[in-house]
């Protein structure tokens, strides 16, 4: 109960400070907008684009947008040594792990919030056809990305290697959870096929895999 | 001998406990590798509870080191440690709600202001009555009427007491003290100092790294000096002079000077 609490808290300090300080959000919404209209541009606006490119349109803007979050979420904690005050505190590392996960998804909805609806828009993305199953295999295939995300974020800035970095450990691992979903959506958008079957349950196993796996490593990964 | 803390919200129980206490903190065969380089070589120290002790070194001689390991901070350390008698191995964050620390870095949230930063370290800490706490600190440190304002709006001084504050939110029993007066002016610094008079007067055990020979016989008990992450000279300040200390780390001056 008491680690609950300490991850409430840790989320709430997260969206508190951005609430205030706009750093991360503003950014990544840009950031996902832009990705968005330069490729749908660059893929001739206008006419309809088929589901699996723009889903895969879509998923360029979360990936990038999602980095960018990760590092600004991270460099609070690196800023004036705020990290090494928090671990100082008798709170389990991966209640640390979990606030930080949990604050950069609610980051990447809001991002997707935004960036998703110009998407559809902009390439006549017909969403009608599985609403439910798109915000499923988003979902799924944002925590995963997030769980990756949040874990090397925290290993890149504790072992101060240079922030580029992330997007070269992330994007790879994050490939088999790529793949799944842009399946999942071709399957769903262009075969009319039910949301089902062995990708989503990869993208099941990817999430608790990679959860559990940095709640274990994330104490070893950190140090102020 | 333990002076009466000049502040209500310093009195600790630690000052009045009359039973035989075992060690603040006691560490056997202490040693850190990072890489190839030895950081800390085979630290033995025991330091009883309500002592005052000055660390000394010249830079990278191992005191931060040394701190973070005390801290329960650093990974890959051998050796034994135990504070107030428990050790640490395997119950780190129960040892952790007995430390303090303050460092040359802040600690803090930048956007968040010194009262939010306080109730939210507060909070973690489990700390009842967290808020009346943190206004409590704040205005103990001089800064009730800053209390609303954004750390990163607050001059370094002026941080550098919030973080004093947040490091005393939970009323720990071991205050780790890293250069804590860089950067600070004057004033600041001679606050700190009676800040540090004045916890130490209600009983808490503290350990203060720094370069200031001065400061270290105005404030400490007992010093220890490291050299390449060996501890070269551990005596009381009492009869101290600086020629003993700069042999003890390998010839480097110190900053002050006093005999």
């Amino acid at each position: 109960m008491t680690e609950v609490a300490h991850i409430l808290q840790l989320v709430a300090k997260d969206l508190q400070i951005e609430a205030r300080s706009r750093q991360t959000i503003g950014l990544i919404v840009v950031l996902g907008v832009l990705i968005v209209v330069v490729l749908g541009l660059g893929l001739g606006a206008g006419g309809p684009v088929e589901g699996m490119r723009a889903t895969a349109i879509l998923w360029v803007a979360y990936l990038f947008g999602g980095v960018l979050c990760f590092e600004k979420t991270m460099a609070v904690e690196a800023h004036d040594g705020a990290l090494a005050g928090l671990m100082l505190a008798p709170v389990d590392r991966g209640s640390i792990y979990l606030g930080k996960l949990l604050a950069n998804l609610a980051l990447m909805l809001a991002m997707a919030l935004v960036v998703t609806p110009v998407g559809v828009v902009m390439f006549r993305f017909d969403l009608s056809v599985a609403p439910a199953g798109f915000i499923v295999v988003m979902a799924l295939s944002m925590i995963g990305f997030a769980a990756v995300g949040t874990l090397f974020a925290a290993a890149v800035t504790s072992s101060r290697l240079q922030g580029g970095l992330l997007a070269v450990l992330v994007f790879p691992l994050c490939l088999p959870l790529v793949i799944a979903s842009t399946q999942q959506m071709l399957g769903m958008f262009e075969e009319g096929r039910a949301l089902a079957g062995p990708g989503l349950g990869l993208l099941i196993a990817f999430d608790i895999i990679f959860i559990a796996a940095s709640w274990l490593v994330f104490e070893a990964l950190l140090e102020p | 001998m333990i002076i009466a803390p000049a502040h209500p919200i310093l009195a600790t129980g630690a000052a009045s406990a009359g039973a035989i206490a075992p060690p603040a903190i006691r560490a056997a065969g202490l040693s850190r590798r990072i890489g190839d380089r030895t950081v800390l070589s085979d630290v033995n120290l025991c330091i009883q509870p309500g002592e005052f002790v000055a660390l000394l070194g010249a830079n990278g001689a191992g005191k931060s080191t040394l701190l973070k390991v005390l801290a329960t901070l650093a990974t890959g350390v051998t050796g034994a440690l135990a504070l107030f008698g428990r050790p640490v191995r395997g119950r780190a964050a129960a040892a952790r709600a007995r430390i303090g620390m303050i460092g040359h870095q802040l600690m803090l949230y930048r956007d968040l202001t010194a009262l939010e930063n306080l109730v939210f370290f507060g909070r973690l800490y489990g700390v009842a009555h967290v808020r009346q706490r943190a206004t409590a600190l704040l205005d103990f440190v001089s800064l009730a009427d800053r209390a609303d304002e954004p750390v990163r709006t607050l001059s370094r001084g002026m941080a550098q007491r919030v973080a004093i504050a947040r490091s005393l939110m939970h009323d720990p029993d071991l205050l780790l003290t890293d250069e804590p007066f860089t950067g600070l002016d004057y004033h600041s610094a001679r606050r700190l100092e009676d800040c540090l008079t004045d916890l130490h007067a209600g009983g808490r055990t503290i350990i203060l790294a720094t370069h200031d020979l001065d400061q270290v016989l105005r404030l400490a008990q007992r010093v220890v000096v490291l050299c390449s992450g060996r501890i070269t000279l551990d005596r009381p300040t009492a009869g101290l002079d600086a020629e003993l200390v700069a042999a003890a780390m390998g010839g480097m001056g110190l900053e002050g000077g006093a005999a």
